[in-house]
């Protein structure tokens, strides 16, 4: 079944009003740099986790000159899903078969899909947030619990935080900072374990996916925290709590000094190594997209897994600066997902591999998406 | 400024009406016979002039002390702490508790720069401990979001070096759902399922 069938965007960055049929299999998209490829694919992602992948705030997104951005998605299963933001109110409406979402929780994954690009190498070498956002979202997608979790803990960590910058005003500041800790500790570490079990399961996967991607060294994944306590690398969620509590505990009178908090979920990592080194300072740029696609297929296959469903696969312009060698691994494990829906977005009509000629073609030009004929015009 | 701006203005600065609401209300108001708008004036007036927190539990009351703590049948060793006088109705509903109460005038908000002294928490403490022996529970029902929680925890901290047992409500409520609007058996499941808090 086809996740995406139509696709309609108004308002939305430089993308003049657009309706898009999406064939089963998927399709192309032709432009040079700056036209909108990435915008659209942008747009439609939209509907994974109703935020902007790329990480720019709402806004943002409204084109210049638009009021509000408005999309819309029917899907194979037969749902209409709608989205508007407007710029004056701030207010963002998502609406299900025309049923408005009060909750963007309840609607996550209306539209699931994962975007590749090159822009992913910055899940390797930028700062350890990012691959936490990639766990955050990929986990609150799969877990209602592991979203209310991290909901709450945020609530508490912010308030803990404005609580100890306070310090030194009050004779009792620690015991009003101990007064979140519980929840950080009770959330924390349902976060905590929902991450380190998620990585645990994916290790031998990301290491067989680097394998493929032409990584000739062991590659691994681990989960890292940041509390610096000896628990076991299987403790369960309780014992994992004390440890957090007591981490927060001994971290209070440095985290009021210095007005932050420092240990917690917040804080951890997920480690990549390559050949027993950190990827990150050490590998080169070929080893860091590598590892960049391959968490990007995890992202794919675990979002399959969980949501029983193909996620769409928004490709953008993913051979960019990749030698032949690595373009044609790429390329392989990409065409293992024979039932995967793909929007493939590329600058030039030859750069569309041979393995997605049968796609349907459109053109981008100044925002404005037409069909090519058989041509290629 | 006029009269009409004037009430418009005050209701807006009600909970939950805005300017557009508060203009309808007032309108709607003029519209009314002219007894009817005073008798909303005369109640306002009584509210105000009359209506204090009662000096033991800060319920609202217009007698020297609000009608629970006045009532010889109340359980006065048992304390429920609650955020809002509001919550007490809740509570009474279920028919499930007998003891007395006390009104903290809020939870711990320090987004909002609520503190802890801006809430009733150091009488509590009194009362709790003052005479010692008298009260025997403190039972922690605040909502159960993460400000009610953190608000439990700071209470538990400052009664638990005093030596009295303190309990929280369990968390059979739903998430982020104030015990205001929560029905009566959902409460009087979480009074019973309650828990020693350390
Ligand atoms: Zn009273």
């Amino acid at each position: 079944m086809p996740l995406l069938q139509r696709f309609t965007a108004l308002g939305f960055r430089n993308l003049a009003p657009l309706a898009l049929d999406v064939p089963a299999h998927g399709l192309v998209i032709v432009g040079d740099n700056g036209h909108g490829k990435t915008n659209l694919l942008e747009a439609i992602a939209y509907l994974h986790a109703w935020r902007s992948v790329r990480g720019a705030g709402d806004i943002d997104l409204v084109g210049f000159g638009a009021a509000a951005f408005h999309l819309a998605a029917s899907t194979g299963a037969g749902s209409e899903i709608r989205v508007g933001f407007e710029r004056a109110t701030r207010r963002k409406k998502v609406t299900v078969d025309g049923v408005p979402v009060n909750r963007l929780a309840d609607a996550l994954g209306a539209l699931p899909s994962v975007t590749v690009s090159p822009r992913d190498v910055q899940l390797v070498i930028g700062p350890p947030s990012e691959r936490r956002r990639l766990l955050d979202v990929l986990l609150a997608l799969s877990s209602p619990s592991y979203l209310t979790a991290l909901t709450e803990y945020r609530a508490a960590l912010i308030r803990r935080n404005a609580t100890i910058r306070t310090a030194g005003k009050h004779p009792d500041t620690g015991a009003r900072a101990a007064a979140w800790e519980g929840t950080l500790a009770t959330a924390g570490a349902a976060l905590f374990v929902a991450r380190r079990d998620w990585a645990e399961r994916v290790r031998p996967r990301y290491a067989e996916l680097c394998t493929l991607l032409g990584e000739r060294e062991a590659s691994a994944l681990r989960y890292r925290s940041s509390a610096d306590t000896s628990v076991p690398p299987d403790a369960d969620q309780a014992a994992i709590r004390d440890a957090l509590a007591g981490a927060l505990e001994r971290h209070r009178g440095q985290d009021m000094r210095r007005g932050t908090t420092r240990v917690g979920p917040h804080r951890d990592e997920l480690e990549l190594r390559l050949g027993g080194r950190l990827l990150r300072p050490f590998g080169s740029a070929g080893q860091h997209r590598s590892s960049a696609l391959a968490l990007r297929l995890l992202e794919f296959e675990t979002l399959r897994e969980r949501l029983r469903q193909e996620p769409l696969l928004l490709l953008d312009d993913p051979f960019a600066e990749l030698d032949a060698e690595r373009s044609r691994r790429v390329l392989e494990l990409l065409l293992v997902r024979d039932q995967t829906q793909v929007i493939l977005a590329v600058p030039k009509v030859s750069d569309v591999p041979a393995a997605f000629a049968h796609l349907a073609r459109t053109r981008i030009l100044e925002g404005t998406v037409t069909l090519m004929d058989a041509e290629g015009r | 400024m006029s009269a009409i701006d004037d009430l418009a203005g005050e209701l807006a600065r009600l909970p939950g009406i805005g300017k557009k609401t508060a203009l309808r209300l007032t309108y709607h108001l003029l519209r009314q016979p002219k007894e009817r708008g005073l008798r909303l004036a005369r109640a306002l007036e009584v509210l105000a002039e009359r209506v204090h927190p009662c000096p033991v539990c800060h319920n609202p009351t217009e007698s020297a002390e609000c009608a629970i703590c006045s009532d010889p049948r109340r359980d006065t060793s048992v304390i429920c702490v609650v955020e809002q006088a509001s919550d007490i109705g809740a509570i009474e509903r279920s028919g499930e508790f007998r003891g007395v109460y006390h009104v903290l005038g809020g939870r711990l908000s320090p987004l909002d720069g609520v503190q802890p002294e801006d809430l009733t928490i150091g009488h509590l403490v009194r009362r709790a401990t003052e005479p010692a022996g008298v009260v025997r529970e403190v039972i922690v029902a605040t909502n159960p979001s993460v400000e009610g929680e953190a608000t439990a925890m700071y209470v538990q901290q400052k009664l638990a070096s005093c030596g009295v047992r303190v309990t929280r409500i369990a968390r059979g409520l739903p998430v982020g759902g104030d015990l205001e609007y929560a029905d009566g058996v959902t409460i009087a499941q979480a009074l019973n399922a309650r828990r020693d808090m350390k």
